[in-house]
């Protein structure tokens, strides 16, 4: 079937809140209910139609065509199917998402997939900051799930998750995995200063010696760790675009910390390619 | 019967083997042993989760609750002391049972859980590095039990073509041959004359006691040899017991293979009947 499409008719001025946009929402709505459909645009309701032009039929399918910044909380509690967003994003992307994959072929605001609970956001470009973290006063972040950045993320990825799992190929900023419970960070490009600070368990897999490890940590010597392996097999087996992954071998150097918190957690750094053996 | 799959890897093949090895000694029979394991083949590097060689192995018991005792005990004890290890599960869906889920406590604390894909493993630090083992493996119903009678004149004669028989059973997936070499040298019936026993000598089978039971036997018959197939499936121990079968009887009477039977045990053992010339045909 033909997804359903939503091209952006202007730039917006204002925030413009698109959650209402998920396979879960727009199931069992004709075009005209859709079209008719409000949408939080600043500080006004705004029909859908004054926005975006509709095409296509498959509402498990969606795409969002010329976006921008000003759109956010894609894919809010989305359960199932598939969002498709050429251009970028703003904050709040997949938050409480729960199911389903998001795909963003652009860059995508802070926040994003927040609260998370399953599902794959994939981000074809940067991230900002707080990327699977859990909003102010919550005392989990993502509780599942995988998050993929092509590209680099901000500050403070993975604050406070739970669970699941955030891959960036590029560079993280720092305070990556900040008070991390659990879960699995792997960063392949540089990540910034004080990463896994107040962790109490989880792991952060670094492919480059970070500039800065906080004290709190103390090292385990270098390791093969029998996890990598696993992981790394899993991971290049989950397709093309994690194919790099097969290049990675099981040595690392571990530390454990953060000490001021559990210390049950761990920041791994992968020595060199090519050590599967 | 309940079966259970499990996948064992190791830094090299003969790591796997000694893991599993390990894992299904004293494992030949439910009857005493609580369950029936054995080795269904070697796995490739890319067939593991892990990528490095592996062991699959079939676990199978009387019903759920056995596996349940038999699975952690025997991976704790075996494949978690063997060096290099890990365990995983072979079978996804069904109804689960613990294996990491028990295990874990070994790690006193210092255990780590990973949920990759879905699937949930235990981190367990130890001293040869880490043993990791998947939290679950799947149960599935199962066959027990599909079994043949080689009658050969002698007992060379007999070990010599259920050799060759069990060779080719051990390529067929889904089954195993768990008895001591795939056959079993003193094939039982049920009960006995001690109401404390639930299986005992199959005496019309004896050779020793032609002349003193209503023996199966002719006067030629010195030996007798029985093969015990597990399959997760009908078809998988139809398969086997065609591919034992053949394999015995290309041996022929020139070199002493008389007769093939099956204990069916008036037919009352099981749900299951694998009638011989019907699956030969």
């Amino acid at each position: 079937m033909n997804p359903l499409i939503f091209t952006l008719k202007i730039q917006p001025e204002f925030i413009l809140d698109v959650a209402q946009l998920t396979p879960d929402n727009l199931a069992g709505l004709n075009k005209t209910e859709i079209k008719s459909l409000k949408l939080p645009y600043g500080k006004n309701m705004v029909p859908l139609d004054t926005l975006f032009s509709v095409t296509g039929t498959d509402s498990n399918n969606i795409q969002i065509n010329r976006s921008c910044e000003k759109l956010v909380a894609v894919g809010r509690y989305m359960t199932h199917g598939t969002i498709n967003v050429n251009g970028n994003v703003g904050k709040i992307l997949g938050s409480y998402l729960h199911g389903g994959t998001i795909t963003i072929n652009g860059n995508a605001g802070s926040w994003v997939g927040n609260n998370m609970s399953g599902g794959r956001i994939d981000i074809n470009g940067n991230a900002g900051d707080h990327v699977g973290a859990g909003k102010p006063g919550d005392t989990f972040g993502m509780t599942d799930g995988i998050i993929k950045i092509t590209g680099s993320a901000g500050d403070r990825v993975g604050d406070r998750m739970r669970r699941g799992m955030i891959i960036i190929y590029g560079k993280a900023g720092d305070y990556c995995g900040s008070r991390m419970h659990a879960g699995t960070i792997i960063v392949l490009d540089k990540a910034g200063k004080n990463s896994g600070a107040g962790m109490r368990r989880g792991t952060i897999i670094l492919a480059k010696k970070p500039s800065h490890i906080a004290a709190t940590f103390k090292s385990n010597g270098n390791l093969k760790i029998q996890f990598l392996r696993l992981l790394f097999t899993q991971l290049s087996n989950m397709g093309n675009e994690f194919s790099i992954f097969k290049e990675f071998g099981p040595e690392a150097h571990r530390l454990s910390g953060d000490l001021a918190r559990n210390g049950k957690g761990e920041i791994l750094i992968l020595h060199t390619l090519n050590l599967r053996n | 019967m309940k079966a259970t799959r499990i996948i064992i890897t190791a830094m090299n093949l003969k790591w796997a083997h000694k893991a599993a090895n390990a894992l299904r000694g004293f494992a030949s029979s439910v009857i005493a042993c609580g369950c029936e394991a054995d080795i269904e083949r070697e796995l490739l590097p890319s067939e593991t989760p892990d990528g490095r060689p592996g062991i699959s192995l079939m676990i199978f018991a009387m019903s759920t609750k056995d596996l349940e005792k038999q699975v952690p005990t025997r991976v704790g004890q075996s494949v978690m002391t063997t060096a290099t290890t890990s365990c995983y599960a072979g079978i996804l869906d069904g109804k689960q049972i613990a294996m990491g889920k028990s295990l874990r406590f070994f790690g006193d604390g210092y255990q780590i859980s990973k949920v990759i894909n879905g699937r949930r493993f235990w981190r367990i630090p130890v001293m040869h590095g880490e043993f990791i083992c998947e939290d679950t493996t799947g149960v599935t119903n199962a066959i027990g039990g599909g079994n043949f009678l080689v009658l050969a004149k002698t007992a060379r004669h007999a070990l010599t073509a259920c050799e060759k028989a069990v060779d080719e059973i051990n390529k067929i997936p889904g089954v195993i041959t768990a008895f001591p070499g795939g056959m079993v040298g003193s094939g039982s019936k049920v009960g006995s004359k001690y109401d404390f026993l639930p299986a005992s000598t199959n005496e019309v089978y004896c050779p020793t006691l032609k002349g003193q039971v209503n023996s199966e036997l002719s006067e030629e018959i010195g030996s007798v040899l029985e093969i015990v197939i597990d399959g997760l499936d009908e078809e998988s121990i139809n398969e086997a017991m065609r591919v034992g079968i053949k394999a015995v009887c290309s041996f022929g009477p020139k070199k002493g293979i008389c007769r093939i039977s099956a204990g069916n045990y008036g037919g009352e053992l099981g749900p299951y009947h694998f009638h011989l010339r019907k699956i030969l045909k």
